[in-house]
């Protein structure tokens, strides 16, 4: 595969109502992964700690790049093992027949499709994966969650659903009782400069709007994290707070051939114009 | 056709050709079994009673021997039987009995208000009479010796709510009096059948299983009802037949046409080739996205698509300009390609047909020689794989 040069900035916060951050993030490239844990003490922390845990494997025993979507689904697979098996044990040690362990997981890492470089996104719960091209913030990723099915359904609106009573309430997840099938997005890198991959305590407490100012005037993908997060907490802090930000470096922008500048600048040339 | 079943009725396999359609049934007598492949083309073709009437005495009435149509329209039910076949209608009030070998054409009756519907053809003694089932069906074209409409095993359930649902199995059985009344759609006076054993029988919840066996003729209307008021669990032939209304959901298959296959993501065999006027050559055996930096969303692990990057240096082309993939349903077999939103839109021309603008977001088939303009040069041919 061809090299890919890749900054990247996270940041996580445990928040100001949580005793404990039960969001994972991995920023191993070119793996990266943001995963929200839920269950508690001892049940989401762990089950989005194996989330990470199995990326970073990945990341370090390196995968086939053209065969990107199976690596993933397997890793997939191997997490919801893990889970189930600590459910397990977590019950038999007495845990109570109401434990629960899951987690949300988004995934983004480059692969190759047709000889190029791509981002390969992956997507399983409510955790989001934005793209920031030319200073516009846009959400790939689709939510696993009833509001985000009612808004499909046409039953209520964008608007309405950051207000929704049921607006956690996730409809896939690792660590649940049946196996899920996460969605999967290949973009070209030029469609997806800078990359932020968050959990719901940054897209919950700021808005898009304000995501994206963050991002267009913070350069180092860096400082893009820690300021996204710091401004969800601002906002309320209800809930753990992560963000990953991954910009890639070194693209040639695709200028389009502009017949109508190039002829107005012939003019400019000639004096025509001031 | 999701609503084949809409309208069930009940027929008993026999020598004759019924053909039903939703609002009436024909039936032919088995010498005129060369019509009836015609009779279903008409009637699957939408064709009215009148029409199908039209079709069946068209080359003289003495080349029918027998047949009956009943049909209904605005309230009023019309049979018309001709030959060894009687038809009995019942409303509220009466029940109407039309023998077509009563008549040398035919004999007609037009009734409003019919709640029910028997066609029985009149044959020699079936020594099977006894062990015969009714079986349901919706539309389509069944050999028959009789046909109900409600269905015979409904009927109890259906049109007659209280003195005949069973009260629960606890009920003490002797003390009613005749456990099978027959059900109202046929005149009461007509007695307790003498053939239904009265207080010996097992609890109502599973009445006569014996009826049918010491009947003495398969056309006594009188025992014929109090079969239908019963519906046997003698009558179960493997066990698993459910008596009584039928549950639609049982029938609900997956979305898309019955009997086809629901087209997977990825086929085995590509449909198509693509030949792109940069020289690539791409094998449509799962969704391909084209444009100048197609991007795939939502897909699953398994089902990847296929993206090509095509070069469009005066941006005519949009990121991600369309999608070709393999057809499902009545596109089963071919490659359909969608313009998905593309600025500056796509132009197809298939053989033997004028060029068109794709509209956005509708899929269109692509013959084999298609081809497909992008803009900024960049064209597709479609070619057999």
């Amino acid at each position: 595969m061809k090299q890919v040069e890749l900054h990247h900035g996270a940041a996580s916060d445990v928040g100001r109502v949580r005793e404990i951050n039960e969001d994972a993030f991995l920023a191993a490239p070119p793996v990266f992964v943001v995963a929200d844990g839920m269950g508690g003490h001892d049940g989401g922390d762990v089950a989005s700690q194996i989330v990470v845990e199995e990326f970073a494997r990945l990341a370090d025993q390196g995968y086939d790049p053209a065969r990107g979507a199976e690596e993933v689904a397997r890793t997939f697979d191997e997490c919801q093992r893990r889970i189930e098996r600590f459910g397990l044990e977590q019950r038999a040690a007495g845990a109570g027949a109401s434990f629960h362990s899951g987690t949300t997981a988004v995934v983004a890492l480059l692969v190759e499709e047709s000889g190029q470089p791509k981002w390969l996104l992956a997507n399983l719960g409510d955790s989001r994966i934005y793209r920031f091209v030319e200073g516009a913030l846009e959400q790939v990723s689709v939510d696993h969650s009833v509001v985000q099915e009612l808004v499909d359904a046409g039953a209520i609106t964008e608007a309405d659903a950051a207000h929704h009573p049921e607006r956690h309430v996730v409809t896939r997840a690792l660590g649940g009782l049946d196996p899920v099938e996460a969605d999967y997005f290949l973009l070209p890198l030029p469609a997806a400069e800078r990359l932020v991959l968050c959990s719901d305590g940054v897209s919950g407490m700021i808005d898009d709007l304000e995501i994206g100012a963050i991002l267009a005037r913070t350069a180092d993908p860096r400082d893009a994290a820690d300021q996204v997060v710091a401004a969800a907490v601002a906002a309320g802090g209800r809930d753990n707070a992560t963000a990953v930000v991954i910009d890639v470096v070194g693209l040639a922008p695709d200028h389009p051939y502009d017949s109508e500048r190039q002829r107005e600048s012939l003019e400019q040339k000639l004096g025509a114009l001031p | 056709m999701s609503d084949a079943l809409h309208r069930p009725r009940s027929y008993r396999p026999g020598e004759w050709y019924a053909v039903l359609a939703p609002s009436f049934v024909v039936a032919v007598a088995p010498s005129a079994s060369s019509r009836v492949a015609g009779l279903w083309e008409l009637v699957d073709g939408g064709a009215s009673a009148d029409d199908v009437l039209d079709a069946l005495v068209s080359a003289g009435l003495r080349q029918v021997a027998g047949f009956v149509l009943v049909s209904e329209s605005d309230g009023l039910t019309r049979a018309i039987v001709r030959g060894d076949v009687t038809c009995s209608l019942t409303t509220a009030a009466e029940t109407v009995e039309l023998e077509g070998a009563a008549a040398t054409t035919w004999v007609e009756r037009s009734l409003p208000g019919v709640e029910a519907v028997s066609v029985r053809v009149v044959a020699a003694a079936d020594p099977h009479e006894s062990e015969a089932v009714d079986l349901v069906i919706g539309e389509g074209l069944v050999r028959v010796a009789r046909l109900d409409d409600p269905p015979r095993a409904a009927q109890p359930t259906a049109t007659q709510p209280p003195p005949h649902l069973p009260p629960p199995p606890a009920g003490p059985p002797p003390t009613s009096p005749p456990p099978t009344s027959p059900p109202p759609t046929s005149p009461p006076p007509t007695g307790p059948p003498p053939t239904s054993p009265p207080p010996s029988s097992p609890p109502p919840s599973s009445p006569p299983a014996a009826p049918a066996p010491v009947e003495p003729s398969p056309m006594d209307d009188a025992s014929d009802t109090a079969r239908t008021a019963a519906p046997s669990p003698g009558h179960d032939h493997d066990g698993l037949t459910r008596s009584g209304s039928w549950d639609a959901a049982a029938f609900a298959g997956p979305p898309g046409i019955p009997g086809q296959a629901f087209a997977p993501d990825v086929v085995a065999t590509p449909v198509a080739v693509l030949h792109f006027s940069h020289g690539e050559s791409v094998e449509v055996d799962r969704l391909v996205l084209v444009g100048r930096a197609p991007e795939a969303r939502r897909f699953t692990a398994s089902e990847q698509p296929r993206l090509v990057t095509v070069t469009s240096p005066h941006h005519e082309i949009s990121s991600t300009h369309l999608e070709i993939r393999p057809g499902s349903g009545a596109d089963h077999g071919t490659a359909v390609v969608t313009d998905l939103g593309s600025t500056n839109g796509t132009v197809l021309v298939q053989p033997g047909l004028p060029s068109e603008a794709l509209q956005p977001g509708i899929p269109v088939q692509l013959i084999p020689g298609a081809l497909l303009d992008l803009g900024d040069g960049v064209s597709i041919q479609v070619m057999n794989p």
